[in-house]
């Protein structure tokens, strides 16, 4: 099977020809967080060393549920001792003027809330502690 | 004529604007907040005031702002857009008393059909057909319970100030009720500082079909048509498209003159549109349809129908704001060939379409024939956390439906943005679904097949993309490499927008 050929032709557009076919593939994006685009699919480069870059893609849940993005606290439907089941609403969080329900990710109970309705809320700061985590359960809501 | 317009807006539809002032020798003057001092919009326009903070409500949403803005620009007249404050009555009215030219229906009318249920009360008196609902009288938790009740699960839960499926919520068990009429009335106080709400019964497969219309202030009112925009999330419109495949010639004639009555017995002016269900669950090609609400200023999706009948909208907006005639008779109007308008959304649709937030490492919109693109960024714009995620809409226009979605597609294919998600790849997903080819659509359409639409890709890269990526390592790591840091190389003009 043959190599394929590259060649630049604008600033991060690629011209590849692999294969008799061409595709024109973009890349973009800090030295650690390369996308590229093709046939109006994203794609996201893997780290040298083996991580995924995409914080979504981690390989083990942590016992907390973390802010999405920023946004701000409009409610919080559990406290200290709550029992959860998985899908329940926890938090419901406004961003660009829509809510989102924030969603317990796994059955457990409530060890620690970290926001307060009103608060504003960063990327990836946690919310919620679980004080029952399954080691395979996925993290993310 | 006008002489200089404030936009009170931002983002595409802002840029949408300024480019007809430009055509009509009207000086534009653009609004801005601090988030969006180097907002694509600011550049566009003939001048530009900063209106506040980040946040909407101590900028764009602020009538003391804007209304300051106008009076130190010294302009005559005000286009809100769409969202914000264009169909707040309050603002309308405090235009009128300051005497300066909303361009959009008088307060009293925005008012009226901005209340959805003084709207649903008007239409009946006007012998429209409204969606069965009632409006309970006591708005407590129960009751609210009640009135759901008494319309029938299911129903949908509204905001009467609502709009942009803010507010608005679908109930199917009883359980459900009561965090649902809940976080309407939140998101209802939230959004429109109203939380009042009504319930009307819901239809399983309805398709959603509106009407637009135009008034003059002479008298004369012309319909231009219909969009259909079937393909919603949650009540956002996300595919839109003209003309619709549900509608006979017979159908379209008794839809189109109901929205005319619609704006004539409310005393309408300028561009609106009249929002209809279509209960098509009995198959008959003469489906009822049901006045579900009226949009009192111009609507997301107006450029399918600018598509199609040839008229600029927004020009025609700011001529009969002008007091102008409208120049078309009734019926002298056509509908030419077809046009369909993705929405291009900052959003994740692999994480429950959660809104992104970031810079456009790189953002190059494509050209075709029959393509066109109305934007709000372009390569180096920060996707801001306060305000809507839309970066722009593609409208595909061609002689047939089948010609339209095809040049849709390809032009979604050769659209890159890399910097946030985006719901391009869901775009093309929907485009190419047997069901949207077929014209099978509904407004449950998007969430009956959320699973194949949102699926993820399988994992790993394919072998052009790893090539490509490669040769960006080589480029960014190999010292003296083409391309690396030449000042004279013209690419590394947009260097500095790198994150």
């Amino acid at each position: 099977m043959s190599l394929p050929i590259v060649r630049q032709i604008a600033s991060g557009a690629y011209r590849v020809e692999h294969e008799d076919r061409v595709a024109i593939v973009y890349v973009a994006g800090p030295p650690d967080d390369r996308w590229a685009f093709w046939n109006g699919q994203v794609y996201r480069n893997e780290l040298p060393h083996g991580g995924r870059v995409d914080g979504s893609a981690r390989t083990h849940a942590e016992p907390l549920l973390t802010a999405p993005m920023p946004a701000t606290v409009v409610k919080v439907l559990v406290s200290n001792g709550s029992t959860v089941r998985r899908g329940d609403v926890v938090i419901v969080l406004e961003a660009m003027k829509m809510e989102l329900a924030i969603r317990a990710p796994r059955d457990g109970i409530v060890a620690a809330v970290h926001c307060r309705e009103g608060d504003l809320v960063q990327p990836e700061s946690v919310l919620i502690d679980f004080a029952e985590a399954r080691p395979d359960a996925e993290n993310r809501p | 004529m006008l002489q200089r317009l404030l936009i009170a807006n931002r983002g595409e539809i802002a840029i949408r604007i300024i480019k007809a002032c430009r055509e009509l020798g009207v000086e534009s003057v653009a609004v801005y907040s601090d988030a969006d001092a180097r907002a694509a919009h600011v550049n566009a326009a003939d001048r530009a005031v900063l209106v506040g903070p980040a946040p909407a409500g101590q900028s764009y949403l602020s009538i003391p702002r804007i209304l300051r803005a106008v009076q130190e620009s010294g302009a005559d007249a005000v286009h809100p857009g769409y969202g914000f404050l264009s169909e707040n009555a309050t603002f309308a009215a405090a235009c009128e008393a300051a005497g300066i030219v909303f361009v959009g229906p008088p307060s009293d009318v925005i008012a009226r059909m901005g209340s959805k249920i003084e709207a649903r009360r008007l239409m009946q008196a006007a012998g429209v057909p409204v969606v069965p609902g009632e409006t309970p009288d006591e708005q407590s938790d129960a009751g609210i319970g009640r009135t759901a009740g008494r319309v029938g699960l299911p129903v949908v839960i509204k905001a009467s100030a609502g709009g942009g499926g803010k507010g608005m919520r679908r109930v199917t068990r009883p359980e459900e009720l009561q965090e649902a009429i809940q976080s309407a009335r939140r998101e209802a106080m939230a959004a429109f500082d109203d939380g009042t709400l009504y319930v009307e019964r819901w239809f399983e497969r309805p398709r959603h079909v509106e009407v637009q219309v135009l008034a003059d202030g002479h008298g004369r009112i012309v319909h231009l048509y219909e969009r259909e925009c079937s393909i919603q999330r949650r009540h956002q419109k996300v595919i839109e498209e003209s003309p619709s495949v549900a509608l006979t010639s017979q159908l379209r004639d008794r839809l189109t003159e109901a929205a005319v009555s619609a704006a004539r017995s409310v005393g309408y002016r300028n561009a609106g549109t009249i929002e209809f269900l279509l209960d098509t669950q009995g198959g008959s090609r003469e489906a009822p349809f049901y006045f579900l609400e009226m949009n009192t200023r111009l609507q997301v999706e107006h450029p399918v129908t600018e598509q199609v009948t040839g008229v600029d909208l927004v020009r025609a907006q700011i001529l009969v704001a002008s007091g102008d005639p409208i120049p078309w008779t009734p019926g002298s109007l056509g509908q030419r060939g077809h046009a369909i308008e993705a929405r291009i959304y900052a959003e994740d649709p692999a994480r429950g379409f959660l809104p992104q937030a970031g810079r456009l490492w790189l953002y190059r919109e494509p050209q075709g024939p029959g393509i066109r693109i109305d934007s709000g960024v372009e390569e180096g714009s920060e996707v801001s956390v306060h305000y809507d995620p839309l970066l722009a809409k593609v409208i595909a226009a061609g002689e047939t439906r089948d010609v339209a979605t095809s040049r849709l597609m390809d032009a979604l294919r050769r659209f890159p943005v890399l910097g946030v998600r985006t719901n391009i790849r869901f775009l093309l997903r929907v485009l190419s679904h047997p069901r949207f080819q077929s014209g099978q659509i509904d407004t449950g359409f998007l969430d009956a097949e959320d699973a194949v639409l949102t699926a993820s890709e399988p994992a790993g890269l394919p072998a052009v993309v790893r090539a490509a990526f490669e040769a960006h390592e080589d480029r960014a790591t190999v010292p003296g490499a083409p391309g690396n840091g030449d000042r004279d190389d013209p690419w590394n003009r947009l260097k500095g927008w790198r994150g």
